[in-house]
């Protein structure tokens, strides 16, 4: 093998679901020391293509090889073995081990004779892990104590543990990996990725073009379960990306800026005056009808808090919050209901959705009334009424009683917000990461039916997954640092401030 | 008697006929009809005998005295036992009363007091002959019924006087003693420790120094006692136990603690440890109440009266619903319960009513 | 488990201080009543009376850490009361006795345990290889061992005459028994095997994320038969230890055990969910429940209150342990 031989490549990969071609084909070649980007939309065949590289997916036809070797790959050990390892999207740490186990896990070699630990080995070979990538996080403390920007640098020294296992440079895959990080956070990964350069190749996943082009040699888009092209990330547009990932001229519009409606109401709708509680101290906040605000800031500036506070479902000790000039005490979540304030949690897979529950029955969790005749439930009522939201929303399902859980995230995403909707009298939206995990096509129709919203005269708090989607989307936007308003910003179609306003008053 | 097959077939017939016309006019007291009973051949008979479970002595007793029983009329007895689950007991008497009942005996010692009634209804439609005993509601009278001929049990108010008498004797009429209560909602457990307040009127020198629950079992009976014991020390003279697995349990406590032979025991149920116990001097009494004579009276009692050896309507009422009689087993008598025996005797068609101390009050 | 595991992947710091604030709920909450009853009562207080809780919390003890493995990996056992069963007889049967003349003494104690590592292999098949919940097969494996223990007991109770084995619930060393020793050793066995095994870390990690062993490449199902044969060894015992308490095997020795074993762990902090607690915690909950039983009895306590005073308190403790790591919306089954 010489310089110019491929560390993986990867040729004519095919692989059927039921019903499903995913992979169509594929080809694909990572470099030596290089960062290859791969983009496609949902659904394009990015994630079975990673699955098919660490052994969790066997694909039905097509070769595999690593550094000019043709390889089958039939488990994560066996990839591993191969010098090619993976940090999964879902982060993949046992959070009540220590970080010294997570990353020896399944390789623990000389840490573990004949089934007892040698928790000194276990830390001296953890340190080392750690030291390739400079972190300096405490091997032996509780992976769940650490913040998540730790527990991907754990992720990271986890997966470089196959250097131990084949004696080539490794392939390390990162699937997702900024999805849960803060803006500070992503910049030190970036940090680490460009250090992971120096001894490996990294194939990174991201829905963020823009991270994309950032950190990556060069980007292969995937569409249609086959390679569409590939870019060289140097002075590349992400419109460019974009429409290669969509097949046509992408629309770059994307949050709809010429629907936002003129805001007039005399008197807000939300009115919060002096609100307090444990991480955010003197909430000032209007929001009229029919406009959307949006709350900005980095991680601990408190601003999930402010939004969860609004909804009842984290304490306050100060301050008093008024609807359309009424003032709502906020006991708990069923209060704010009443009072017309719909929540869109971040944590959608916890909070926002009964994953093996039907997407009817996900539609009408709040709105039990609308399909039930005293405590029963009317499934012909129910039936006429998902099936409207569904058809409105376009959401594609096989149907109403198909599982939420098999939906793609944007669908489940619609599925959640038409819960709001379905209760008919919603006045004010909490939307809290609502396009998280999406991919492009299904952000976009989100911010269709945010505009559709407010335009029906729908307040909307937004925190917003990225600095350009706030500005993006809002009419407004508040920045939080560290529990307090710093700044107030306008924010009208035609006069958006820049990125680097908002973060000058963010940190 | 001998019957060739049609006209058998016919009075059979005729019978089921006048079963059911007799249950629907509803006559009280013993309204029973005479072709109905004793038509079956003894061989025909079919025994059953139904407890909780075979996992303890005293229940194992009582299915080996209805074994030796059936033994001695030819017949084997068909065990049942339902974990203490009233449903599967249900289940059982069900599907015993779907098959051929004609000739059914059933010797059933229900869950507790509410499983009667059903139970009760089951074989009264059937025409099986049943016999129940320990358990069952106050207004619920086996004189009511045709088939239901007899519900036995024994005076724990009695058992429960007895021992308490003896522990007093024991510890010489002066000192204190401590009492282990059964599961506490039960009838026996009720009964017995009435049984003990009785005694202790009636004793004024000896004083309850603390009561306890260990629900009738051996192991809890264990760790209470030790509790009671460090708790009262050395003014526990005599414990009081409201069946023998307790006392036993309190037994193993007092030799954990070193005090073996020097507190004073009493127990009731007469398992074939306590027995031993008692002889033995460790444990200074107990009360019998015959397992094996229980398993096998019941089946003696439906089998008389299926052969028509006895018919219900002379039954005294009396005999419908007894307590039977129990003994104070002490050291001077122990020898002779050491191995529950049966005797024959006890048995005959003639004598199934022998052991009656009195009616149910 | 999603549950547990999305919501400790919630957004929010801890700090190490926070971990042991969250432990430090069980033992506090023992201090609590310990000095409440000892106030109350000064018999409680008494040198004999500490040796006595400690002495009847043995049995308890040896059980609580079997099961502390299986609680720790998020499944349930309730084989533990047939099992015992199971145990207790085949022991009373092998060491002298008075139904045959068997004397294999330790031998016999060996295969009781044996028997019980069986049973608790049986209740790990059954969930691995036929997927039958936990809940469900160690259910049937429980029901198995009680109807072992009926065949063998076959009508009469086996009375033990091994001085030895009697001598464990009997002999003193140090003022307590040599049962509450062998309860130490347990313990002790049960912490090391939690802190130093691959078998121990990984039944926690099982409890805590399942499929991100898996990813690892770790084949986790034979740790789980593991676990449960281990859990049955350790039911065994307690089945050997009630038998010499009792001086007799009883189908009837493990009556009760699995759910106060539960309850005892719980109460030290073991979630039910997997993934958290441990050997120490479930110690700790055993000594609370003792305390408890035997505080009730000494403060002199009405028997047809007790039952209920001792649910409540036990409820209470269970929350004042997990109040400090409540967790907003934290889902609770």
């Amino acid at each position: 093998m010489n310089a110019s031989t491929p560390a993986l490549e990867v040729r004519g990969l095919v692989k059927h679901y039921p019903g499903v071609k995913a992979l169509d084909g594929v080809d694909l070649i990572v470099r030596q020391n290089e960062v290859l980007g791969l983009a496609g939309e949902n659904g394009a065949g990015k994630s079975t293509l990673l699955k098919a590289l660490v052994g969790l997916v066997t694909p039905d036809a097509g070769e595999i090889y690593v550094r000019g070797e043709q390889v089958k790959l039939r488990s994560v050990v066996d990839a591993a073995d191969h010098g090619i390892g993976m940090v999964f999207q879902e982060q993949s740490l046992v959070p009540n081990l220590t970080a010294a186990e997570n990353i020896v896990l399944g390789s623990e070699g000389a840490a573990v004779r004949r089934g007892v630990y040698r928790w000194d080995t276990m830390r001296r070979l953890a340190q080392e892990q750690l030291d390739k990538i400079g972190s300096d996080i405490d091997p032996l403390a509780r992976t769940d104590t650490l913040t998540f920007a730790d527990r991907q640098m754990v992720e990271i020294a986890k997966v470089l543990r196959i250097e131990e296992r084949s004696q080539h440079p490794p392939v390390i895959i990162l699937d997702e990996p900024t999805s849960v990080l803060e803006s500070k956070e992503i910049e030190t990964l970036f940090a680490q990725i460009r250090r992971l350069r120096e001894f490996a190749s990294v194939i990174f996943v991201s829905h963020r073009l823009d991270e994309v082009l950032d950190v990556c040699d060069r980007v292969t888009v995937l569409r249609g379960g086959q390679s569409a092209g590939e870019v060289a990330t140097a002075g590349a547009e992400p419109g460019e990306l974009h429409r290669m990932m969509i097949g046509s001229t992408g629309s770059d519009d994307h949050y709809h800026e010429n629907a936002a409606a003129p805001v007039t109401a005399a008197e807000p709708r939300l009115s919060v005056r002096g609100m307090s509680g444990k991480t955010f101290h003197g909430i000032d906040l209007d929001v009229a009808a029919g406009e959307i605000v949006a709350i900005v800031g980095v991680h601990g500036s408190g601003r999930e808090d402010v939004c969860r506070a609004l909804f009842g479902a984290e304490p306050t000790t100060a301050g008093e919050i008024r609807m359309d000039g009424k003032k709502i005490d906020l006991p708990g979540t069923r209060a704010a209901c009443a009072a017309g304030i719909g929540y869109v949690p971040a944590e959608r897979k916890i909070e926002g959705m009964v994953g093996p529950m039907s997407v009817a029955e996900n539609m009408t969790l709040t709105k039990q009334r609308a399909r039930c005749t005293g405590p029963f439930v009317a499934p012909r009522k129910q039936a006429g009424l998902v099936d409207r939201w569904i058809e409105r929303l376009s959401i594609r399902t096989p149907g109403r009683d198909t599982a939420i859980g098999r939906l793609s995230g944007g669908n489940q995403q619609k599925v959640v917000l038409a819960r709001w909707l379905v209760a008919g009298d919603i006045r004010l939206l909490l939307l809290d990461h609502p396009t998280r995990g999406l991919d492009i096509g299904a952000r976009s129709e989100v911010y269709r039916l945010m505009r559709e919203l407010a335009a029906s005269g729908v307040a909307t708090v937004l925190l917003a997954d990225s600095l350009e989607e706030a500005i993006g989307m809002a009419d407004r936007i508040l920045v939080m640092n560290d529990g307090r308003v710093a700044a107030e910003i306008a924010c009208p179609s035609g006069g958006k401030p820049s990125p680097l306003d908002l973060v000058k008053e963010m940190v | 008697m001998r019957f060739t097959a049609r006209p058998a077939a016919a009075i059979m017939s005729l019978s089921l006929a006048a079963a059911v016309l007799a249950g629907c006019s509803e006559q009280a007291a013993g309204g029973n009809d005479a072709a109905a009973e004793g038509a079956c051949q003894p061989s025909d008979v079919r025994l059953v005998g139904q407890v909780r479970n075979e996992s303890n002595p005293y229940e194992a007793s009582w299915l080996a005295g209805g074994d030796a029983y059936a033994k001695s009329v030819g017949l084997t007895q068909e065990r049942l036992t339902y974990d203490g689950d009233s449903t599967k007991q249900q289940e059982q008497i069900s599907q015993l009363l779907a098959g051929d009942t004609k000739c059914l005996v059933m010797n059933v010692l229900p869950n507790g007091d509410s499983d009667t009634a059903p139970i009760v209804k089951g074989a009264d439609q059937a025409g099986a002959y049943l016999v129940t005993q320990w358990n069952k509601p106050a207004d619920l009278d086996p004189a009511d019924h045709r088939t239901w001929v007899s519900h036995i049990t024994y005076n724990g108010v009695e058992s429960g006087q007895q021992i308490g008498d003896a522990l007093a004797t024991a510890i010489g009429g002066n000192g204190g003693i401590i009492a282990l209560q059964g599961i506490l909602d039960t009838a026996a457990a009720k009964d017995r420790f009435a049984g003990l307040e009785a005694s202790l009127k009636k004793n004024t020198g000896v004083k309850l120094l603390d009561q306890q629950a260990a629900n009738f079992s051996r192991a809890e009976a264990l760790t209470v006692t030790k509790t009671l014991l460090t708790k009262h020390g050395e003014h526990v003279k005599g414990i009081w136990a409201a069946n023998d697995d307790m006392a036993l349990g309190a037994l193993e406590a007092l030799q954990q603690q070193g005090l073996a032979g020097k507190v004073a025991v009493v127990g009731i149920d007469a398992v074939p440890d306590a027995v031993k116990a008692v002889q033995g001097g460790t444990m200074t009494a107990t009360v019998s109440s015959d397992g094996a004579w229980q398993g096998g009276i019941g089946l003696a009692i439906g089998y008389c009266v299926a052969t028509g050896k006895l018919a219900v309507k002379d039954i005294a009422a009396a005999n419908r619903a007894f307590f039977a009689e129990q003994f104070l087993i002490t050291k001077d008598n122990a020898a002779d319960f050491v191995s529950p025996k049966t005797n024959p005797a006890d048995f005959e068609c003639a004598n199934v009513f022998n052991r009656v101390a009195g009616p149910l009050t | 488990m999603t549950v547990t595991a999305g919501v400790t992947a919630a957004p929010r710091r801890r700090t190490r201080r926070g971990a042991a604030f969250r432990d430090a709920g069980p033992p506090v909450a023992l201090v609590v009543i310990f000095g409440i009853f000892a106030a109350l009562s000064p018999q409680f207080r008494s040198v004999d009376n500490v040796q006595n809780i400690v002495d009847a919390a043995a049995v308890l003890a040896v059980v609580t850490c079997g099961i502390t493995f299986v609680l720790m990996m998020g499944s349930i056992d309730l084989s533990a009361a047939g099992v015992m069963g199971a145990a207790a007889l085949t022991v009373s049967l092998l060491v002298a006795n008075n139904r045959n003349d068997n004397d294999f003494g330790l031998l016999g104690i060996l295969v009781a345990v044996l028997l019980g590592c069986a049973f608790g292999c049986l209740s790990g098949l059954a969930l691995v290889l036929l997927k039958v919940p936990s809940f469900m097969a160690t259910l049937g494996v429980s029901a198995v061992g009680l109807g072992v223990a009926t065949l063998l007991f076959a009508g009469v109770q086996p009375n033990i005459s091994d001085t030895m084995l009697k001598g464990w619930a009997i002999e003193r060393f140090l003022g307590f028994s040599y049962l509450t020793w062998i309860a130490a050793a347990c313990v002790l066995v049960g912490w090391l095997v939690q802190r130093y095994t691959r078998l121990g870390r990984y039944a926690f990690a099982i409890g805590g994320a399942e499929e991100v062993l898996t990813l690892s490449g770790v084949r986790v199902k034979p740790y789980k038969i593991a676990v449960f044969a281990l859990a049955g060894a350790f039911y065994g015992l307690g089945g050997v230890m009630v038998t010499s308490q009792l001086g007799a095997g009883l189908v009837q020795a493990g009556d009760g055990y699995d759910f106060s074993a539960i309850t005892a762990a719980v109460v030290g902090g073991t979630l039910l969910t997997g993934g958290r607690g441990g050997v120490l915690h479930s110690a700790v909950g055993v000594l609370l429940v003792m305390v408890l039983t035997n505080g009730l009895v000494q403060v002199g306590v009405s028997p047809y209150w007790q039952g209920g005073v001792e649910g409540l308190i036990v409820v209470a403790a269970v929350a004042a342990a997990v109040i400090p790591q409540r967790r907003r919306n934290q889902v609770v089954k």
